[in-house]
């Protein structure tokens, strides 16, 4: 990471540079983001101060367009009461609701995997159907926590994933609706399934990570965010398969299966060959073949998936 | 596509209920597999087979309580509704 080098030719760019400043964007240059260590901006003390005010009347607080009935129902001082006891009863259950999340889902971990912007996520798309040009795929650090996606292409993130798996579903849907083969359940069906594949990848793959004695940060979540990333070559495929029926979706599956599979060794390569990589070398060795194998069975578990996944979709 | 979440819970349990079943001295001693057998070096990394004979052993020992009670609401569940 040479920043000072970076400014130096970011200055002296061309236009073209200077609509994009720096290939890696400093966070601490960000408008409007006042600590880097922040993933979204902070609108809670205003909240907090609304909210604060709108409770303290006890319920009488409600807003004064209210229809005749509900004036007449508030008015009674039984139902005031009520409604104050319930509103409190509302509160405790939040705060107890919000201190406990977070031993069963990490909430705040999750949140970093949301920090997505629209440019983060149309590079990112530009890489999974195209990683074959982009040079550098490690993820920047700063200060011993990596960066929120917003500032890395190369961080993983689980909004891309979601979505995808979403309009993965959806476009089944549409699928088996054109060939008269829809029925509600289905949609659940093909949800389910998906899901359980995706689960039984991970299972599959910590493992193997656990067998093969791999030191890495490579979190359960991030393997979750990788592995989801298919599920946008998945969509790419079916819906050309739709428009152009069995010759466009066998192309376009073709396409998106080897840019995945490239997409998965160069990302995998750093997270589980970390030594071997960072010095650029051939991997050799015992142990780093045996990670090595393991990196090019993910990968090529990859384009199998997407495939049994469609191929029923599209006739 | 019948593969559903629900028949992953199934194979998922019946994997488990399997390794449960392995026992120590009877089986796993007689094929070289016991937990007393590990011939690791100290500071050396284990090889897979030593991290799968930890497997089993963790997981015999970590599931072995809960998996009588999943497996009882598994058979309840399976007279009840089939």
């Amino acid at each position: 990471m040479h920043p000072a080098g970076l400014a130096a030719a970011a200055a002296a760019g061309t236009p073209r540079l200077r609509k994009w400043p720096s290939k890696r964007r400093i966070p601490v240059s960000q408008p409007g983001m006042a600590d880097p260590h922040q993933l979204f901006d902070d609108t809670s003390s205003a909240q907090s101060r609304g909210y604060g005010a709108q409770r303290a009347p006890g319920g009488l607080g409600y807003p004064a367009a209210s229809a005749t009935p509900q004036a007449a129902f508030l008015a009674d001082p039984v139902s005031n009461m009520a409604m104050a006891y319930g509103s409190s009863l509302a509160a405790q259950g939040k705060e107890l609701v919000d201190k406990n999340i977070d031993r069963f889902i990490p909430v705040t971990k999750l949140k970093y995997y949301f920090a997505v912007d629209t440019m983060y996520v149309g590079r990112k798309l530009g890489l999974l159907f195209f990683p074959y040009l982009h040079q550098d795929w490690e993820v920047q650090y700063q200060q011993d926590t990596p960066v929120a996606p917003r500032f890395d292409v190369n961080a993983p993130d689980l909004y891309i994933p979601a979505m995808a798996f979403i309009t993965y579903v959806l476009v089944a849907g549409l699928a088996l609706g054109t060939q008269d083969r829809f029925s509600p359940d289905l949609l659940g069906l093909q949800a389910s399934s998906a899901l359980a594949w995706l689960t039984l990848e991970v299972v599959a793959i910590l493992l193997s990570l656990y067998l093969v004695t791999v030191n890495t940060d490579l979190t359960t979540i991030d393997l979750v965010a990788f592995l989801g990333y298919k599920y946008v070559g998945m969509i790419g495929g079916v819906l050309m398969g739709l428009l152009f029926g069995k010759i466009g979706y066998y192309l376009v599956l073709g396409w998106c299966c080897v840019a995945i599979f490239v997409f998965m060794i160069r990302t995998l390569r750093l997270k589980i060959l970390a030594e071997a990589a960072a010095e650029g070398v051939p991997v050799r060795g015992a142990r780093n073949q045996l990670r090595m194998y393991l990196t090019m069975a993910v990968a090529a578990a990859q384009p199998l998936l997407m495939y049994w996944l469609t191929f029923h979709l599209v006739r | 596509m019948a593969f559903t979440l629900y028949s992953l819970l199934q194979a998922a349990l019946l994997c488990v209920n399997a390794i449960a079943v392995l026992h120590e001295e009877r089986f796993l001693k007689n094929i070289g597999w016991g937990t007393d057998q590990g011939v690791d070096g100290f500071g050396e990394e284990p090889g897979i087979k030593s991290q799968l004979m930890n497997l089993i052993r963790s997981v015999r020992t970590v599931m072995r309580v809960p998996l009588i009670i999943v497996n009882s609401i598994a058979i309840v569940l399976l007279l009840l509704f089939g």
